[in-house]
């Protein structure tokens, strides 16, 4: 146990590490002066060498990449060029309101989403499978970004009560998550309908039918304990994915969120904020996926270990 | 300019059936657990007392910083000039330089050696009195290359400058402060113009004590002289001032407090506007007609031309550029009041580089006027084709991109193909720097003091090729003008010669002079004293609220 | 081969075919051009009326108009860059799946890696750092949205490779390109069919949204994602503008999602796949 844990965090650290070459990589091949980014548009090009310099922008690539391994190894991201915070601090600041949206969000997504995939399952081949499935493809289909719009056209008419964007209260929660869980809630459906009409189809719950059980019971005790998991570890992933940010929705709703702060980073090629969000992102990612490994470990322990890598 | 003019300029913005197993249960606490630690809804409610004067503001976009060193942009310099005071400032409604934190000032006839008397009364939000050393100390940290400053060049001029930035000087040796209440400035040239450099807030008087103690974090801790003092900065959501008991002026500020709501779009500003919640809004585009065919709200508009001159630049190095007669048919090509009714009016015609209302402008400069015919003539003459697709590069944003589709729509009549690039912020400047890159771009140009060398000698003359003169346009008789012109310190003088100047740029037309962008905002019929200023953020101190239903 | 289509996949069927015709002949369809003013309400967009039916935008543009021709760069982007995509995954995911050991390392390390970085936020710092432009935008959308396809591909080469034929025909002596180009591929064709049909609703949505974000296929091509953007100024006085582009995102995602899944549903071969 402790050393597959071990495995997995080292594993983990590779990847991260990998991300950070990548993203390094990428933000210093921009063929565009970081320093302009710094300076701001006046900049005479003594204003620029000087700000080159401090940044150590003169030294080579490897060297700022070491320097920045180092400094990222020590929980320090740098500091962002436009906003002169320290990143790590920008990005934690962001994340409350990131994981809230995130967190209504998903929970709504499986509220809608279950019970959608089970109707369906349980109406397997009949009308209403078929309707709900177009449904959830529909809502798979929809730009989340057109649908945030379109809330907020609906909200400006009909709801005024509702806030129209930012961050202020639970009522300012409702637009945005709706929109995000929509898309995701259509997509949990089709899994866990997948998933259900697959283990209705295994021996043991035929076997239990057998027995005299009812389908819906079958599919109840049975069936979902197997398809549920599944599921839960899609939806463990997607949190993470979620807190890394969510742009689109974060713009169209002027969320504060991580989303926003990448969004900001990329369009001012503020590099130090756009390594950091990244590899924020990156890090949940591999956080989640640890943790749902440990999860299936702890849930049912027969899985052997080895197979998970 | 400032970097992020269209990001904050008023005109601009523009822009459970939980399944029943055991384990569910675990998993979706631990995910809660996981996620719920120090989540809270939004900012926690700000409590005011009764009948407390506080002005409601709301923005998109948070205020990048209240550094004075670093900030450089409207959101950042309406904040910072009420926290901070500068030596002399810009009076309310104009750009005549007026006394703040000194009482008098002289010049040296031959413009170099610069003296201030300072206010005996002026004191921190701390209580502690300001002296003429807080104001050295402020422009030594912008000059230190790691505080990296986007300010530093306004000061390199003053003796000492340079060793002081390179580490050779523990000060400057041209800042002299014989007294708590004297400084003197002493420059290696003649800078008629030194004086507005002070009256930016990059030279705003700051507490030594307060940098040291926050150290990289002095900008959300920020220590100032000015009427308000910080309060609470929320990240994203929340920028809140309170008045600085200290203010050297007795009765003011009037407010107690200004509090900035931050993430509201422009859409959802009017609507909070409308419901009373906030007191001074920007107009979004979609309302503008509204509003303005409303007696009621129009009256409570307020309306400024900028001393800015928006333009379309165009690389005089590259083909087929080159040739004069291409660059004046693109400015007879592009319909200029069509863009300003996009711009919903926010704009006027511009017929030359300097704006209205820039001392030195010049009222008889005819410029071009729109007639595609004649521009068709022109491309003729210059012999460019049909297939002639010249890339238009601008800052990837809402506004730039509807603004260049409209001249790409104008430049198609008289068969110029535009492809439009757009591109982020520092991209851009790099690539319009470049002799060889840009060949067309849209830009702007806002000025940092009221004076024509401000535009012209900046963005004309050879010696900025590669830093602002992006057109990369030169002509020696411009230059000659222009380095006559720099050092004269009588003023009729001083505007004649870039008078001149000013008419052979426009004759040889390295910019198509697009328009001058307008400020315009609605106040609520309580608020008064609110006044817009032509190159500045309007100053709150001096606004007042008259009893009305108050919404905290 | 008798083609047996069920009603979803005939709907989708239907529905890209729709798409394709609209595109193809947008100049004939089309009572516009997409790019001048028609009408002369600058800054003032026109609601629907019998002359303009979906309404007329900021710049006087017919919408109708836009959206008919918007369909040919969503088709062109949302196509090439499936194809990107396709291409990228299924090389990484054969060779990984066929070689094994430390290619197959290798090539899933690195696919971890690209998996743990937001494909939206990755396509954002590629396409504002190269310049918007109808290449750039198609292969970042495919640089970034190949990990999914390569492990799928990977998991059937696998599976393939353990099959008695393979087995066979490289006992036999053939070389690694013939044993993958004559029988592994073959036999992961279906699946990387559907895949890439599923693939083309995904790179479309990503189109739309970096479009939305302003960095799309720069005008005057008209896009969808872009009219929206554009038309969130105006969300409140003039919501139509903002609604039809996004119906017709809707409506092209949605046809390549009915194709996919309708194919996916007469297979029963749900589980093996969870795109988009």
């Amino acid at each position: 146990m402790l050393a597959y844990l071990l495995r997995r965090l080292v594993f983990g650290a590779a990847v991260l590490l990998g991300t950070s070459l990548i993203t390094f990589t990428i933000a210093y091949v921009i063929p565009a002066d970081p320093a302009v980014a710094m300076a701001g548009a006046k900049a005479d090009p003594q204003t620029l060498a000087t700000i080159r310099a401090q940044l150590g922008l003169d030294q080579p690539l490897y060297v700022q990449y070491a320097r920045y391994l180092d400094r990222a190894l020590h929980g320090d991201l740098g500091r962002s060029y436009i906003r002169r915070e320290n990143v790590t601090r920008l990005i934690l600041d962001r994340l409350p309101a990131t994981a809230i949206l995130a967190a209504s969000a998903m929970a709504l997504a499986l509220l809608l989403g279950i019970p959608m995939g089970m109707l369906a399952a349980a109406y397997r081949e009949r009308t209403l499978d078929n309707s709900l499935l177009v449904l959830s493809l529909g809502l798979v289909s929809m730009p989340v970004f057109w649908l945030g719009t379109m809330l907020l056209v609906a909200a400006a008419v009909y709801l005024r009560s509702l806030p129209l964007g930012g961050f202020s209260g639970w009522r300012s929660l409702v637009l945005p998550s709706v929109t995000l869980a929509l898309g995701l809630a259509g997509y949990y459906s089709r899994i866990l309908h997948t998933n259900l009409v697959d283990a209705m189809d295994q021996e043991y719950v035929r076997t239990a039918r057998g027995k005299g059980l009812s389908r819906a019971r079958a599919m109840l005790k049975h069936a979902m304990a197997n398809a549920i998991l599944p599921l839960v570890t899609l939806a463990g992933l997607d949190l993470a994915g979620l807190l890394s940010g969510v742009v689109l929705t974060e713009t169209v709703f002027n969320w504060p969120g991580i989303g926003r702060l990448a969004y900001e980073a990329v369009f001012n090629l503020d590099i130090p904020l756009i390594m950091g969000t990244e590899l924020f992102a990156a890090l949940l990612v591999v956080l989640a996926n640890l943790a749902v490994d440990l999860l299936y470990v702890w849930i049912d322990p027969r899985i052997r270990l080895s197979d998970q890598a | 300019m400032r970097p992020s003019r269209a990001l904050t300029n008023p005109a601009n913005t523009r822009r459970a059936s939980v399944p029943s197993r055991g384990y569910l249960a675990p998993i979706l606490a631990a995910l809660a657990a996981l996620i719920l630690p120090g989540c809270r809804t939004g900012a926690p409610p700000l409590d005011f007392p009764p009948g407390a004067q506080v002005l409601h503001l709301a923005e998109r976009d948070d205020v990048p910083t209240l550094d004075p060193a670093i900030g450089y942009d409207t959101a950042s310099w309406t904040f910072e000039q009420m926290i901070f005071d500068t030596l002399v400032r810009y009076s309310d409604t104009g750009v005549d330089l007026v006394p703040d934190a000194a009482i008098s000032w002289e010049a040296s006839p031959d413009a170099r050696t610069f003296t201030f008397h300072l206010r005996r009364d002026v004191r921190f939000s701390t209580g502690r009195t300001v002296a003429a050393a807080d104001f050295k100390y402020a422009i030594e940290r912008v000059l230190r290359p790691a505080t990296n400053s986007k300010g530093m060049e306004y000061f390199r001029a003053l003796i000492g400058a340079e060793d002081f930035a390179a580490g050779r000087a523990g000060s400057v040796a041209g800042i002299e402060t014989p007294d708590p209440w004297t400084i003197i400035f002493r420059l290696t040239g003649p800078d008629p113009i030194f004086v507005h450099k002070l009256a930016m807030p990059f030279a705003a008087a700051i507490p030594p004590e307060a940098v040291n103690r926050w150290g990289d974090d002095f900008f959300k801790h920020v220590v100032g002289s000015g009427p308000f003092m910080l309060r609470e900065w929320i990240g994203g959501q929340r920028l809140v001032l309170a008045r600085n008991p200290y203010y050297f002026i007795k009765g003011l500020p009037r407010l107690d407090a200004i509090v900035e709501q931050i993430g509201v779009d422009n859409e959802l500003e009017w609507l909070k506007f409308e419901a009373g919640d906030i007191d001074v809004s920007a107009i979004p585009p979609a309302e503008f007609a509204y509003v303005m065919k409303t007696p009621r709200l129009k009256a409570l508009t307020l309306r400024i031309v900028t001393l800015a001159t928006d333009y379309l630049g165009m690389n005089c190095l590259m083909q087929p550029f080159t040739d004069v007669r291409v660059r004046r048919a693109f400015n007879y090509a592009i319909d200029r009041r069509k863009l300003i009714a996009v711009l919903n009016g926010r704009g006027v015609v511009a017929h030359g580089v300097l704006p209205p209302g820039l001392p030195g402008y010049d009222p008889g400069l005819e410029g071009y006027s729109y007639d595609p015919a004649k521009a068709r003539l022109l491309l003729e003459e210059a012999g460019v084709g049909g297939n002639f697709a010249p890339q238009l590069w601008i800052r990837a944003d809402q506004t730039e991109m509807i603004l260049a589709q409209s001249i790409q729509q104008d430049l198609a009549l008289v068969g110029v193909h535009v492809v439009i690039k757009p591109v982020a912020w520092p991209p851009l400047l790099d690539a319009v720097r470049q002799p060889n890159t840009a060949e067309i771009f849209l830009f702007g140009w806002e000025a940092d003091f009221p004076d024509p060398a401000n535009f012209l000698d900046v963005l004309f003359s050879r010696q900025q090729w590669g830093a602002n003169n992006d057109t990369f346009y030169y002509d020696p008789r411009v230059d000659a003008l222009l380095v006559e012109a720099a050092p004269q310190s009588n003023l009729e003088r001083r505007y004649l010669l870039y008078r001149d100047a000013e008419q052979i740029i426009v004759r040889d037309a390295p910019w198509v002079f697009l328009y001058n962008p307008v400020t315009c905002v609605i106040r609520q019929p309580w608020v008064h004293d609110y006044v817009l200023n032509p190159m500045r953020p309007a100053r709150l101190e001096k606004v007042w609220l008259s009893p009305h239903r108050d919404k905290e | 081969m008798k083609l047996r289509l069920n009603p979803m996949e005939a709907a989708g069927a239907a529905m890209v075919l729709s798409l394709v015709v609209v595109a193809a002949f947008a100049p004939i369809l089309a009572p516009h051009d997409p790019t001048r003013a028609i009408a002369t309400t600058f800054g003032d967009p026109g609601a629907p009326s019998r002359a303009f039916p979906l309404g007329t935008d900021e710049l006087g543009r017919d919408v109708l108009s836009r959206i008919i021709y918007g369909a040919r760069i969503s088709l062109t982007v949302g196509v090439a860059a499936m194809v990107v995509t396709m291409t990228i995954g299924v090389a990484i995911g054969l060779l990984s799946g066929f070689f094994g050991g430390a290619v197959d390392f290798l090539l899933m390390r690195f696919t971890d890696v690209m998996l743990t970085l937001p494909a939206l936020l990755l396509a954002m710092a590629f396409v504002a750092v190269l310049r918007p432009s109808l290449l750039s935008i198609l292969l970042m959308i495919g640089l970034v949205s190949w990990t999914g396809v390569a492990r799928v591909v990977r998991a059937e080469t696998l599976t393939m490779t353990q099959r008695d034929f393979v087995l066979a025909a490289r006992a036999l002596g053939a070389p690694p390109s013939r044993l993958i180009l004559r029988h592994v591929l073959p036999n992961v064709t279906p699946i990387i069919v559907v895949m890439a049909v599923l693939g083309t609703s995904g790179t479309l949505l990503l189109d739309a949204g970096l479009s939305f974000l302003g960095l799309g296929v720069p005008p005057p091509i008209p896009s969808w994602g872009r009219m929206i953007e554009e038309a969130t100024m105006y969300f409140r006085t003039a919501p139509w503008l903002a609604a039809f582009p996004g119906i017709a995102i809707l409506y092209a995602v949605l046809s390549f999602n009915l194709l996919g899944y309708g194919y996916l549903r007469r297979r029963s071969r749900g589980s093996a796949l969870n795109a988009p």
